[in-house]
């Protein structure tokens, strides 16, 4: 690989583990060059260089130098405050970070993604903990993964059949197959039966009502949200292979604990 | 250069220290072997020890060879109050600026959901155990104020939340002697949200 030098570019940490005494590795997400591997030398330590600056939800400007695999950090500005995102919604950054990380490729430009990454982390750090943020937390989630998705070049189909590319319908009910699209369910061939078959083909049960709503963006609906989470969930383990998601882990042992609270 | 085998290899084993490369391991080999062998052997003999000897506290988990390390076992320290470090380094540095005459619990490490470090991880069934004998009524959070030092913080809060048990968070703020010109703006916006009243 040919030298590169990028200039203050706009990125976000992913991820950052210490290297040697005062270093650390940085995994950035950037809009040009997708996700980096950078080296910060002497950030850590008693004098440390950008001092508390390289860490996730940070919005950065940062130069680097790219030459093999892993890059050299040279500068890093703050673009505005950090996104101070509520404690209790953190593993849900950690989250959007440990897929961004699992499913994208280093050196692969991601400018739409970006936006939408830049997006959904601003509209988590808006969020208040009360009542209806479960739902809203779901809402940024599902579109984040949606057009994660969508940039990886696993679009997703909504509004067709595409087996018989008729229309979807909203009455009817569909099996997803996860590398196709929706199909749609034959009531009379036994529906139960084949439901449980096509789920061991990857597919996965949904009603055109949600398919519909998922085409048009629109989550409001629990229904329709709970529909959405199967579906993405599924996608995404497809692709994320079988090992778990260390952030989900965080989460349910954190749902654990405010369960034992109302206790 | 070549050198004798035994030469080479304790100039080897010398950079397994944090920041020795190869040329200072020489000169520490070198130095030792030319003008302090008692030195070299007594270091010899402590690293032996210590690391054959030192575990962890059995109640804060900090380093120690004895079961109870010897604050946990100094029955004049507050028992009622606990503050909560990521490391042994932090318990010194509070130890050495602070009159905190409190108990430790020592995490070794944060949260970091990433790396699949996760709150057992970091021992906090044993801190959860503890607050539930009932004899801690107050914590402090000391972890460090980075984001996974935060998420800890909140976890740990949560947490003795269930056991009734009231929590602080330590103050984030301007430097003392520093110069606001010169703060980052994420401190001086902490350091702002978190003004007290005069």
């Amino acid at each position: 690989m040919t030298d590169i030098r990028v200039l203050l570019q706009p990125a976000y940490v992913l991820h950052q583990r210490a290297y040697r005494d005062t270093s650390l590795i940085l995994e950035l997400f950037t809009p040009a060059q997708g996700r980096v591997g950078v080296i910060a030398k002497g950030v850590r330590g008693n004098k440390p260089r950008w001092r508390g600056l390289l860490q996730s939800f940070q919005p950065l400007l940062v130069s680097f130098n790219q030459r093999g695999e892993l890059g050299l950090l040279t500068e890093a500005e703050a673009q505005g405050a950090a996104l101070r995102i509520n404690p209790q919604l953190i593993a849900s950054g950690f989250y959007l970070n440990e897929i961004l990380l699992r499913l994208l490729q280093r050196h692969d430009a991601q400018l739409e993604l970006f936006g939408w990454y830049d997006t959904a982390l601003r509209e988590l750090a808006r969020l208040n903990v009360t009542d209806d943020a479960q739902a809203e937390l779901e809402i940024i989630l599902r579109r984040f993964e949606i057009r994660l998705l969508t940039a990886l070049g696993y679009g997703l189909v909504f509004d067709h059949d595409v087996h018989s590319t008729m229309p979807v319908q909203a009455e009817q009910e569909y099996i997803y197959f996860l590398e196709q699209g929706p199909v749609l369910l034959v009531e009379d061939s036994g529906p139960a039966e084949n439901a449980e078959n096509n789920e061991a083909h990857m597919g996965i049960k949904i009603s055109g009502h949600a398919l519909l709503a998922l085409q048009e963006n629109d989550l409001s609906a629990a229904t329709v949200r709970r529909q959405a989470k199967r579906l993405l969930r599924a996608m995404l383990g497809h692709y994320l292979g079988p090992k778990p998601l260390q952030s989900r882990q965080l989460l349910q042992q954190s749902a654990q604990l405010a369960q034992r609270m109302t206790h | 250069m070549e050198f004798s085998p035994l030469i080479n290899r304790l100039i080897e084993d010398l950079r397994c220290l944090p920041g020795v490369g190869p040329k200072s391991a020489q000169r520490m080999a070198f130095h030792l072997l030319e003008r302090n062998r008692e030195g070299a052997l007594a270091l010899a003999r402590s690293l032996a020890d210590a690391s054959e000897q030192v575990g962890h506290c059995t109640q804060c988990r900090t380093l120690s060879e004895t079961d109870l390390c010897p604050l946990c076992a100094n029955a004049g320290r507050e028992q009622h109050l606990l503050c909560v470090v990521e490391s042994p380094a932090d318990v010194r540095a509070i130890e050495q600026a602070t009159p905190y005459r409190g108990r430790y619990f020592v995490l070794m490490g944060h949260l970091s959901p990433l790396d699949g470090i996760g709150p057992n991880e970091i021992g906090l069934d044993l801190l959860d155990n503890r607050l539930a004998e009932g004899v801690v009524r107050e914590l402090i959070l000391a972890t460090n104020p980075t984001v996974e030092g935060e998420a800890t913080a909140h976890y740990i809060n949560e947490m003795a939340k269930v056991h009734g048990v009231t929590s602080s968070r330590i103050a984030h703020g301007v430097p003392l002697g520093g110069e606001l010109e010169y703060v980052d703006g994420g401190t001086l916006s902490h350091a702002f949200s978190g003004r007290r009243q005069l």
